[in-house]
């Protein structure tokens, strides 16, 4: 399972913090939202594409790897497009999309979730119900069909009190509703803002359970951050050309 | 009162609960327990809370870290530990809190799950983001004093 994580500057933890509290708490991965706390995979110095065979793996971040090899759990570099109108979010995938692993677009303001679901090349669409922001079935089916995953950001069940979790309880449970019933890809995060804001798996499962999520969906929903992160970098790879068709060698018949 | 019969007694179930914080901030353990009953009632309300009965029966903590050991009755362990998941801060200091096992009795759960502090704590100039600053060193664990506040770094950004 993953948790996406802001980390410092945007966050109080760096991200080798936050790697080293997963790993105690039993993730398998990180990703890091902000795009400033990890050097970018495109435009490494020493990216060279290693290897004819295709390594998939190879294809990261030079911190990243080298955060991964110290403390043990995946360490996915990633950026939160965090735009004013669709317009601007869409030249800001564009040039984002070659250099990170995964892409998420901030909702929070109609226009720019209906841009996010309706974009392929975005990832994830996090926080669709901060602001003034709404969802409904044309754009959980939107989201289905293109594939981006819709975020429920557990951050306001952990940490807001009173009216502001109330309506945030209130919001998830109508997104919940939506996207279950168009089956659309689901993530799961609480948005830690520091080590201190991560909580581990079943600490999520439970608060969640709590409140009226069925604890397999929650899984799958931590889980889906390490699917997106790893079907990515297959994308990658120099071995891929398109779906279901790869660079290989021929097979040598004795 | 003479004690009820054993078939009567409630079951408890008690859970070893890891703490972190910054290192400045001091935690009591009258302060952990109301901010346990407070989100205990804030999450499964009153009715629930009752059910859980969370008591905490053993407290410590120092320079950023701590543990603690919360009772709960037998068959509740899964609000309970939804309850400590929301735990996120205790008199305005942010806590990180996670549940590091569960166990039948108490001398069990101290054996097995308690007393693993991460070493002690000390001051030390570090180098972080081209500058010296000053940090609190636990373990692997750099915090780093800035401008704006306390920034949670590991052995990884300070070398």
């Amino acid at each position: 399972m993953y948790e996406a994580v802001h980390a410092h500057p945007d966050g109080d933890a760096t991200a080798a913090r936050h790697a080293a509290t997963a790993a105690r708490y039993g993730y398998e991965g990180v990703v890091v939202r902000t795009r400033d706390a990890l050097d970018p995979v495109g435009g490494d110095a020493d990216g060279g594409g290693s290897g004819t065979g295709g390594d998939a793996v190879d294809d990261r971040s030079s911190e990243a790897a080298a955060l991964r090899e110290e403390y043990g759990v995946d360490v996915v570099d990633a950026v939160e497009i965090d735009a004013d109108s669709a317009t601007s979010a869409s030249g800001a995938v564009g040039n984002y999309r070659t250099e990170r692993t995964v892409v998420c677009v901030v909702g929070g303001d109609d226009g720019l979730n209906r841009f996010a679901v309706e974009e392929p090349r975005v990832d994830v669409l996090v926080r669709p119900m901060d602001g003034s922001g709404d969802f409904n079935h044309v754009l959980a089916k939107a989201a289905r069909d293109n594939g981006v995953h819709v975020e429920f950001d557990l951050g306001p069940l952990f940490r807001a009190t009173g009216g502001k979790r109330v309506r945030a309880l209130a919001d998830l449970r109508k997104l919940r509703e939506i996207v279950t019933y168009y089956d659309a890809p689901h993530v799961v995060s609480a948005n830690p803002r520091s080590h201190l804001g991560l909580r581990a798996p079943r600490e999520v499962v439970a608060a969640a359970e709590a409140v009226g999520f069925d604890a397999e969906w929650v899984e799958e929903g931590l889980r889906a951050w390490g699917e997106i992160a790893a079907r990515n970098r297959e994308r990658r790879s120099e071995a891929f050309i398109e779906p279901g068709v790869r660079l290989g060698r021929y097979e040598e018949d004795g | 009162m003479k004690h009820l019969p054993k078939h009567l007694r409630p079951r408890w179930r008690y859970l070893a609960v890891g703490i972190e914080t910054w290192p400045e901030a001091d935690l009591g353990r009258r302060a952990f327990q109301r901010a346990l009953w407070y989100a205990a009632g804030n999450l499964l309300g009153d009715a629930g809370s009752a059910d859980a009965d969370l008591t905490l029966l053993a407290f410590s903590h120092d320079g950023g870290e701590g543990e603690a050991i919360v009772r709960a009755r037998h068959g509740h362990v899964d609000d309970a530990r939804a309850v400590i998941g929301c735990v996120s801060e205790v008199d305005g200091d942010p806590v990180g809190i996670r549940v590091r096992g569960i166990s039948g009795t108490v001398r069990a759960c101290e054996e097995r799950y308690m007393g693993r502090a991460g070493g002690s704590s000390t001051q030390r100039d570090v180098a972080f983001e081209g500058a010296e600053r000053s940090a609190v060193v636990r373990g692997d664990a750099r915090d780093v004093r800035t401008e704006s506040g306390y920034v949670g770094a590991a052995a990884f950004d300070t070398e």
